[in-house]
């Protein structure tokens, strides 16, 4: 198991707020990682940083091996990362197959010369609908396959958005606050269908979320942050009783 | 002229107007119906066609028929015209080539304008892209009376009869070419909208962040939206003056910005239907008013050239108000997954 993801010394700030304040961490290859911290510490700006939607200040981001610091958003989408967003997004005029459609990559039928000939992307465009209503039936979304994105409740939203990341075929997956505003039955299927993509298909997930009860079951490793750092890394029961985490964190 | 003429003459014109009007609509669409870009200046590249056209199409006919003359084709335009058109008007193959060309040139001027305004378009938010697009959409307007050789300055020129060879029947023939572009762009537009590329620029439309985190090129995929669009604006502004004979420097925001959004806006907003139902509920309605408003002289307590005006101000209000989304709701396009069939396959598989 090799590190898939290496966060080095990454520091970004928002006018004088330092959002993250040299950040260190590694995800390993097939593993399900959380990372946890209270509200304002820079989770969500780290994953931001780390797809490209803000550029860091300093420090380096390798991917594999690959150093993909200041990359655009696209770069790192293709190079295999993909993520969801804490407040689910949805292309809401668009179905939630065509949701997850938009997602496929490489697609002919994307570029406006190759659009004109249906000839040149109908194939494709095919084999992305069959792989979509597979993953469609993984997340327990088929039912609602043909209805707007922006019909569905939203708990569906969040797996929809799940869904549109596993349509890059990426190997790692940076989710934020995947459970949160679901309910706990929900939220417990959502982390076993997690647990079960990286079963089935190998693949990496790095994992906001604050509702611990239900994530802690699930995930190999946790990472705790507060105010823009890492204060504790390691195996769930490590990490929740590390004095530090407590007293920031989780209170007495 | 008897009454029947006057009858089908109206229709002919009507049916001129309509073509041309929904071809611009078609190109607001794509750009605001499908993308969600609030191109307020396409009156731009509705007039880049035009005048590009107007100001190139005399010098073009004389190069290209070869006509030995030393006059200006701008400045002694009535003169120049009375050598080209007899050509013309024997050719009718040549004619058809020319305007062709001139279509060609016509819609490449628009999209020349589009990539001028797509610089700042894909750069700034809705409101002040609004504004600067508003902007932009007046600049050809003063080049167009300022600078005399582009097409005659003030005044305007005439240009060659691509369809004097139809003689009287000349604007039948010019009104079924335009009938004719018009419905093949109305069935491109609906071809586009169901394929991955429309698909992709109405996600783009609905979140533009998450459409950048799933890999798309947001800059590219806008530029090429608004180069699309202003093409088409470009080709209708281009037939309309082929087909009247004559451009003038007065290309105004209110017909062709505002007017288009009005009839976008009344069919329903990203709909290429609904572009279509706008378009003719519109310009018959609006056509009507003029046509009958005289009837009201003396009964209405206003002057009555007003009254179109103020008609279309209150049905603009009234359909914000009752029925934002239009008279057509923007249709899901989507490849339907055959539910009973997909799950079968999966399972068997």
């Amino acid at each position: 198991m090799g590190n898939l993801l290496q966060v080095k010394d990454v520091k970004r700030s928002f006018g004088s707020l330092r959002a993250l304040d040299g950040v260190t961490l590694n995800v390993d290859e097939k593993t399900v990682t959380i990372l946890i911290g209270p509200n304002g510490s820079g989770k969500t700006t780290l994953i931001n940083v780390i797809t490209g939607l803000q550029k860091p200040d300093e420090g380096h981001i390798y991917y594999v091996s690959t150093e993909i610091t200041g990359w655009s958003p696209q770069q790192i989408y293709r190079t295999g990362i993909a993520r969801t967003f804490q407040i689910p997004s949805m292309f809401g005029k668009l179905t939630v197959l065509e949701n997850l459609l938009v997602a496929e990559k490489n697609h002919p039928g994307e570029s406006f010369t190759k659009s004109l000939v249906k000839r040149l992307w109908a194939k494709h465009e095919r084999d992305a609908v069959e792989k979509a209503s597979r993953i469609l039936q993984l997340l327990g979304l088929f039912e609602q396959s043909n209805m707007p994105a922006s019909l569905v409740s939203g708990g569906q939203m969040k797996l929809v958005e799940i869904g549109r990341a596993l349509m890059s075929d990426a190997k790692l997956y940076l989710l934020d606050e995947p459970v949160s505003g679901v309910n706990p039955t929900l939220a417990h299927e959502i982390f076993a269908r997690i647990i079960g993509l990286r079963e089935q298909y190998g693949i990496t997930f790095f994992i906001v979320e604050h509702r611990l009860d239900i994530a802690l079951q699930y995930v190999d490793y946790v990472n705790a942050m507060v105010s823009g750092r890492l204060i504790a890394a390691g195996p769930p029961e490590q990490v929740i009783n590390d004095a530090k985490v407590i007293e920031a964190y989780l209170g007495a | 002229m008897t009454p029947l003429d006057q009858v089908i003459l109206f229709v002919v014109d009507l049916l001129a107007l309509l073509a041309v009007y929904l071809i611009i609509n078609i190109g607001l669409n794509i750009q605001e119906g499908i993308t969600g870009i609030p191109n307020f200046g396409i009156v731009l590249a509705v007039a880049g066609g035009a005048y590009i056209t107007g100001g190139l199409s005399t010098r073009l006919a004389v190069s290209l028929l070869r006509v030995q003359t030393n006059l200006d084709p701008i400045f002694n335009n009535i003169a120049v015209l009375h050598l080209v058109n007899p050509i013309l008007r024997s050719q009718p193959p040549t004619a058809i080539a020319m305007l062709v060309l001139f279509l060609i040139i016509g819609s490449l001027a628009g999209a020349l304008m589009g990539l001028i305004s797509s610089a700042p378009a894909v750069r700034l938010r809705e409101d002040y892209l609004a504004i600067t697009l508003l902007a932009f959409g007046e600049i050809l307007n003063v080049i167009g009376i300022g600078y005399k050789p582009l097409i005659g300055g003030p005044i305007g020129v005439n240009l060659p009869d691509i369809f004097g060879w139809a003689g009287q029947y000349r604007f039948y023939v010019g009104t079924f070419v335009l009938l004719l572009v018009a419905a093949a762009i109305f069935a491109y537009a609906g071809y586009l909208i169901k394929t991955p590329f429309g698909r992709t620029l109405k996600a783009i439309r609905d979140s533009e962040i998450v459409a950048r985190s799933l890999g798309k090129d947001i800059t590219r995929y806008r530029t090429t939206s608004i180069l699309l669009g202003s093409l088409l604006c470009g080709t209708a502004g281009s037939l309309w003056v082929l087909y009247s004979g004559a451009v003038t420097p007065t290309y105004a925001r209110f017909d062709w910005t505002f007017l288009p959004w009005l009839m976008i806006l009344l069919g329903g907003i990203g709909s290429n239907r609904g572009a279509l139902v706008g378009t003719v509920v519109f310009v018959a309605l609006n056509k009507l008013i003029v046509y009958y408003k005289y009837a009201f002289v003396g009964i209405l307590p206003f002057d009555i050239v007003w009254l179109n005006y103020l008609l279309l101000g209150i049905i603009t209000i009234l359909i914000l108000i009752y029925r934002p989304e239009g008279i057509v709701r923007e249709k899901v396009t989507a490849p339907k997954l055959n539910l009973s069939a997909a799950n079968k396959e999966i399972q068997s598989s």
